[in-house]
């Protein structure tokens, strides 16, 4: 069902799934051209999810997906406040919320007073940044205005075809993921995790695709640690 | 899990090709040394270099700074791995 929240900045849709009562697991999608490479595989978890008998809430952060604030207009501090007032709407009627957070999504929840937060390859924001950078660059070798000062201004900024916002990308090197969440990463991953799951990494395609598989596997995950947080 | 060989270095480069340009298990186990890579296959574009070094990295525990990529390191399989385990290996 397409529900929606109020944050300070306005009104914004939220995608929900699973039953009206008990725990929610609240999704925050990778900043930028992730999203979309990975939003089909999120909807198939918190769908995975709600077949479990758990509530899943998919809100769209202020410039994401349908947004009215215009993706260079956004920030990290508007989307993390966005997200705890996602979460406000069950926590009003006493429901305990976990995050869910993928890729730099993970950076989204650090506001809410989540009951945990599960993370799926979690990233740092300064290796967002080099990413970004390394892309705008392979778009146009010529390249000379992503380094930090420019970035602080209030020009968008171009990066393959998007217009990025300056406020976002400033945020970025000091952003990180909030301590103690459950971090799951792909077994081809060198950093550290408490499970490796098998599978590709969807947010690197160009075009989006789904692995309905990994997703069970998640889902499966998801649930018995909301189980063991509950207990 | 850390590759300790340079088959294994290779190995991952294979699955960072798969996986990145999204290319079959077959076609990418038949690459060979000399297998022509930029250039030749339509799916690596310069905004896939972008992501095949950026997962070349996440799966190697590597920092690949952006001037030691050129266009030789790009040129064939052989020379991709090759620099994957000169990083890796040291």
């Amino acid at each position: 069902m397409i529900d929606s929240y109020d944050w300070a900045g306005g009104r914004e849709a939220m995608m929900r799934f699973g039953p009206d009562t008990g725990p929610v697991v609240v999704a925050a999608l990778p900043l930028f051209e992730e999203a979309n490479r990975t939003r089909s595989f999120v909807v198939t978890i918190l769908r995975l999810l709600a077949a479990r008998g758990i509530a899943g809430a998919l809100p769209d952060l202020p410039g994401q997906g349908e947004s009215m604030l215009p993706t260079h207009r956004t920030s990290l501090l508007k989307m993390q406040d966005a997200f705890n007032f996602a979460c406000d709407t069950f926590d009003r009627d006493g429901r305990a919320c976990y995050a869910l957070g993928i890729r730099s999504g993970a950076l989204l929840d650090t506001l809410a007073p989540v009951a945990g937060r599960w993370h799926f390859a979690p990233m740092l924001g300064e290796k967002l940044l080099r990413e970004l950078k390394r892309t705008a660059i392979a778009a146009d070798p010529q390249r000379t205005d992503l380094d930090a000062p420019i970035l602080g201004g209030d020009t968008p900024i171009e990066i393959a075809g998007n217009l990025l916002s300056p406020a976002l990308l400033a945020e970025l090197p000091t952003a990180r993921p909030a301590p103690h969440a459950r971090i799951v990463r792909l077994v081809t991953d060198s950093a550290d995790a408490v499970l490796k799951v098998e599978g590709s990494p969807l947010w690197r395609r160009a075009e989006p695709d789904n692995d309905p598989a990994l997703a069970t596997l998640l889902a499966d995950d998801i649930a018995a640690w909301i189980r063991a947080c509950a207990s | 899990m850390q590759p300790d060989g340079s088959l294994e270095v290779e190995n991952t480069v294979r699955g960072v090709l798969r996986d990145v340009l999204g290319l079959s298990a077959e076609r990418v186990a038949e690459f060979r040394e000399d297998t022509p890579l930029f250039g030749a296959l339509p799916e690596l574009d310069s905004l896939a270099v972008a992501g095949v070094l950026t997962e070349l990295e996440d799966r190697l525990g590597i920092l690949i700074e952006d001037d030691e990529v050129d266009g030789e390191m790009l040129e064939s399989f052989g020379a991709l791995a090759r620099f994957a385990a000169a990083k890796a290996l040291g």
